[in-house]
């Protein structure tokens, strides 16, 4: 498939990694030379240096026939302007484009974005995304990855094991007859740093990390079965007012439970901006690194601590300074992936990766057919696919015992009209089921093929 | 025609429209029987309408531009010297009463506060029309001078709201005219000196906005009324005091008198434009909000008023818990009716009192005892104080500045707890906790300093101190009925003639105190601030 990708900025840079790595004709367009050198370089990818909403450039990329063009640039308009560019002169079928303004996504104007006005198929908003993420990460406060699939019947839940977990040393197998009744199933282990599959054999030991997929009503159980019993969240500080901050502010001042959330941001008129549009959160205006004001923000008596600012190195000083103080729990805003390992050594509880997120959300929609949804894990290390078995499928009509799934692959939830079952040895696969599937990314070829969903289905 | 009298300055033309209007109280009078008024008005009309033709003929030719600052003057001129003209009739008409006091009779009437120095009982019918014509011209003058001459000027309330240093002072510190003003040159362009910034042209646009709404709202109470059974007059004279907020009536009694409860509802109703520009057009910069439901002036009018309403009402509550049996009359106001009675005097005269106007409702000597209190007319002195609502005829310090005050303390408490918070609430509901409770700040205190400096003059003369104190009160913030609203020892050291009404608390002044309070008057009207604008050097140099 061939695709455009304009700006080569963080997510631009994130997305064109992804497709390339899975043997697309990418393009990225950027006015900086020096960021297309480097794309060029280091990844599968061409490079166009310009602006990406003149014609001339996007001509010279390919746009006559590009199967998509994903319009990335740090300006909503210049997005904007390049699908409308894209439609109307070279007729591309897929348009995506990131919109970051609020104003831009709110839903009273999303008729705008018809074929017939502005042309933009998907539009993605990594501050909204990332901000949603954020959430569920406070949602469930002892877990470092949180994802909902299944309209939110199934919760993928990260868990790190502590040696006073009371399921260590036991085959997998034997939990699941000890918890019959409980909706869980253990997809992944990454134990030293590796990520595998487990087999209904293996053991977990402390100190893995686990990936658990639950039935949303069996979450606090689950996470009580691995010794992390839920706490609620009362009191919440959140560094950083900028985009993902003032959403995360915004929902949690919408919630019903009354959360006391304070916001601390260090641009005097941006802390305005964001006070004007919250009521009883407490915006506070001042150096989120400064104790006097984590002070201030009643950070010692927190439960848990947002870090969302734009620079990754102040959100890691400003969640090691606050679980200092005494908060309970700290998440950080990561955008660098190397800096992900740090996080276990400074007691981070929690990340927020925008790419991951970003790239979730962009893969979603590139792979349009049946695919459901898709979730990226760790690094590109795995992926989960939630799709729609179709009768071309070698899985249809079969049990799950008698369907090759390749080693790094594991059913996590099967859905048969309404109801969401745990996939026994037994259970058979039929055509319109929806299935969760847990797959490490050199296995994910191997998937799709069962799924009969290629990456150019459309 | 309009050409020629826009070069015509302004003083002789309101003069000339002042002397057409003494036209009516003319008619007027002789059809009532009062020949001798009516051919005092009508001489004095033709008098300063000669007058004016010459001194028109004269300058005409000659025209000099109007610029925004000389026209604080002008203002000050229809104040002070326009009442010279307009009591030259009234002092005609009652040959004992002595030119001065016609003509502080005038000047109270034309800056709205309507305190009188006669008995409304003994004054012939048609000075009573031109008093409250007077007063009903001076409110028609200030809604129209608000926004074409101290908007431009950025006084009288409007300085709160816009940014009197020609820049964005966003998180800047406060007085920055040391630096240079941020130019934004094409506005200097000869281009944009056309006849629509001339004062002249700004102050006929805006009476052209707002008379046909003042006149509407003036006839459509004055029907009211009558539908009411006011008698015409009356209702007229009602109309007029209620719309000007000079609260200039032509009998003793309270509004309701003869209409009852209905008709005081009605007063009540068209009080209410006294207290937020919103209702009168122009002065877009004053409105802090964009729907009427939030506006800050009408709902700081609200809890006012209500608040007083529950305090006195209340208050007799508490009283009763105290004295069971004591209270003579009690038994009598136990009654529910009575007290809702009550309850409703309370609330009309808060509102009247906190527009400036000074109606007393007639369940208002009932809400007295009802109350209590010995003296609750200091809380309707305070009400005053208040005012209404910025740029309206209202007077006092006006609700706006109140409610930047309020606002701004409650942001400090808010920052005693959280000392580097930020408060929300957009970019108008910031500037005016900011520099809005700044300049409020600098208003309120030389409002409060010019009460101190009435008050000493005023006590000069053998006056009691409270005496003089409310006195001070009703001129500066242009409420006149407040002395009569609050027992005074009166003072009898002069008069104004055979209908004078001493016991008032007005008339019995000195000739000193009295010029004294109607400089006060004019004072309040303008407001401390821009009359300080014409004392400052730069005014004077060209």
């Amino acid at each position: 498939m061939k695709i455009i990708i304009c700006g080569a900025g963080q997510v631009g840079w994130q997305i064109a990694r992804h497709l390339s790595g899975e043997r697309n004709d990418v393009t990225v367009i950027d006015n900086n030379p020096e960021l297309i050198r480097r794309a060029t370089d280091a990844l599968d990818v061409q490079g166009v240096t310009g602006f990406a909403s003149h014609p001339d450039v996007l001509d010279r990329a390919g746009a006559r026939d590009a199967d998509l063009i994903i319009a990335a640039t740090h300006s909503d308009e210049v997005n904007m302007v390049t699908c409308q560019v894209a439609h109307s002169v070279f007729q591309v079928p897929r348009k995506i484009a990131r919109l970051r303004s609020g104003a831009y996504l709110d839903a009273i104007y999303s008729d705008l974005y018809r074929t017939e006005h502005l042309p933009i198929d998907v539009v993605i908003s990594p501050e909204r995304e990332v901000a949603l993420a954020a959430l569920q990460r406070l949602s469930a406060p002892s877990t470092f990855d949180v994802e909902t699939f299944m309209d939110g019947k199934i919760q993928l839940l990260g868990i790190d094991l502590e040696p006073d977990c009371p399921a260590l040393n036991t085959p997998l197998r034997q939990l699941t007859e000890l918890f019959s009744s409980l909706r869980a199933i253990v997809a992944g282990v990454r134990r030293d740093g590796r990520l595998f599959a487990p087999e209904a054999g293996d053991q977990l030991f402390a100190h893995d990390q686990i990936y658990v997929f639950s039935h949303s009503d069996d979450v606090a159980r689950t996470l009580d079965i691995f010794g992390k019993p839920a706490q609620k969240q009362e009191r919440v500080a959140i560094i950083g007012a900028g985009n993902v901050g003032l959403a995360v502010a915004q929902t949690l001042e919408a919630r019903a439970d009354r959360i006391r959330a304070k916001l601390i941001e260090r641009d005097r008129s941006r802390a305005e901006h964001a006070a004007d549009r919250l009521e009883r959160t407490i915006v506070l205006n001042g150096d989120g690194l400064s104790a006097e004001l984590l002070d201030e923000a009643g950070v010692p008596q927190a439960d848990a601590v947002l870090a969302v600012t734009d620079d990754d190195k102040t959100n890691i000083l400003a969640s090691v300074r606050a679980k200092q103080a005494g908060a309970k729990m700290a998440i950080a805003l990561i955008n660098d992936p190397t800096l992900v390992p740090l996080m276990a050594a400074l007691d981070i509880d929690a990340y927020i990766n925008p790419r991951a997120t970003t790239v979730s959300t962009i893969l979603r929609h590139i792979r349009h057919g049946r695919v459901r949804d898709i979730y990226s894990i760790g690094d590109a290390e795995a992926e989960v696919m939630e799709a729609q078995v179709l009768s071309t499928s070698p899985m249809s009509g079969r049990a799950i015992r008698d369907i090759e799934f390749p080693e790094g692959a594991l059913l996590g939830a099967v859905r048969k009209g309404d109801k969401v079952i745990r996939p026994m040895a037994d259970t058979r696969i039929e055509e319109g089921d929806i299935v969760l599937i847990f797959a490490l990314t050199k296995d994910v070829p191997e998937v799709e093929r069962l799924l009969q969903v290629s990456i150019d289905f459309f | 025609m309009i050409r020629i009298l826009h070069r015509l300055p302004l003083l002789i033309l309101l003069s000339g429209l002042a002397a057409l209007m003494m036209l009516i109280p003319a008619s007027y009078a002789s059809a009532t029987g009062h020949p001798a008024i009516a051919r005092n008005f009508f001489y004095a009309s033709l008098l300063i309408l000669v007058f004016c033709g010459l001194i028109g003929l004269a300058t005409i030719a000659n025209p000099r531009p109007q610029r925004s600052r000389a026209m604080l003057l002008t203002m000050m001129g229809v104040f002070g010297f326009l009442p010279l003209l307009l009591a030259l009739p009234f002092a005609e008409s009652l040959p004992d009463t002595g030119y001065l006091n016609a003509w502080w009779e005038m000047v109270s009437s034309l800056t709205t506060t309507g305190a009188s120095l006669y008995s409304a009982d003994l004054l012939p019918l048609p000075l009573h029309l031109w008093r409250a014509m007077t007063g009903w011209m001076g409110g028609f003058f200030i809604l129209v001078a608000a926004v074409a001459i101290l908007a431009p000027l950025r006084v009288g309330g409007f300085e709160i709201m816009s940014s009197p240093y020609g820049r964005q002072e966003y998180l800047q510190k406060l007085p920055l005219s040391a630096d240079p003003r941020r130019q934004v040159s094409h506005l200097s362009d000869p281009a944009y000196e056309t006849r629509q910034s001339d004062a002249g042209a700004r102050l006929t646009r805006a009476a052209l906005a707002v008379g046909p709404l003042y006149l509407t709202l003036t006839l459509a109470l004055w029907v009211g009324l009558l539908l009411l059974g006011d008698p015409s007059f009356l209702a007229l004279t009602r109309a007029m005091g209620t719309l000007s907020t000079s609260g200039i009536s032509p009998v003793i009694g309270p509004p309701g008198e003869v209409s009852g409860k209905a008709g005081e509802m009605l007063v009540f109703v068209f009080l209410i434009p006294a207290l937020s520009r919103r209702f009168w057009p122009g002065g877009g910069e004053l409105r802090a909000t964009e729907n009427l439901r939030e506006d800050p002036e009408l709902r700081m009018a609200i809890l006012l008023v209500v608040l007083v309403a529950t305090i006195l009402f209340l208050r007799h509550f508490l009283g009763a818990i105290e004295i069971e049996d004591a209270e003579p009359d009690a038994l009598v106001l136990r009654d529910l009716g009575n007290g809702l009675s009550a309850l409703w005097g309370v609330t009309f005269n808060a509102l009247s009192y906190l527009t400036t106007t000074g109606w007393n409702s007639v369940d208002w000597q009932g809400a007295r005892a009802w109350s209590g209190l010995t003296a609750p007319g200091l809380i309707l002195a305070g009400l005053a104080m208040m005012g209404g609502g910025i740029a309206t005829t209202a007077g006092g310090v006006k609700l706006l500045r109140v409610y930047a005050l309020a606002r701004h303390g409650q942001r400090e408490m808010e920052r005693i707890i959280h000392p580097s918070s930020v408060s929300g609430g957009g970019r108008i509901a910031r500037r005016l906790r900011r520099e809005g409770a700044y300049l409020s700040f600098i208003f309120f205190m030389l409002f409060a300093m010019s009460i101190a400096g009435v008050v000493a003059l005023v006590s000069i003369h053998a006056i009691e101190f409270e005496t003089a104190t409310i006195l001070s009160i009703a001129a500066l913030t242009n409420t006149g009925p407040l002395a009569g609203a609050i027992p005074l020892t009166p003072t009898f050291e002069g008069s104004a003639g055979i209908a004078s009404a001493p016991w008032e608390g007005w008339s019995g002044l000195p000739s000193f105190t009295k010029g004294v309070l109607a400089g006060a008057m004019i004072l309040g009207r303008i407001e401390t601030l821009a009359v300080l604008a014409l004392f400052s050097p730069e005014f004077w140099r060209r």
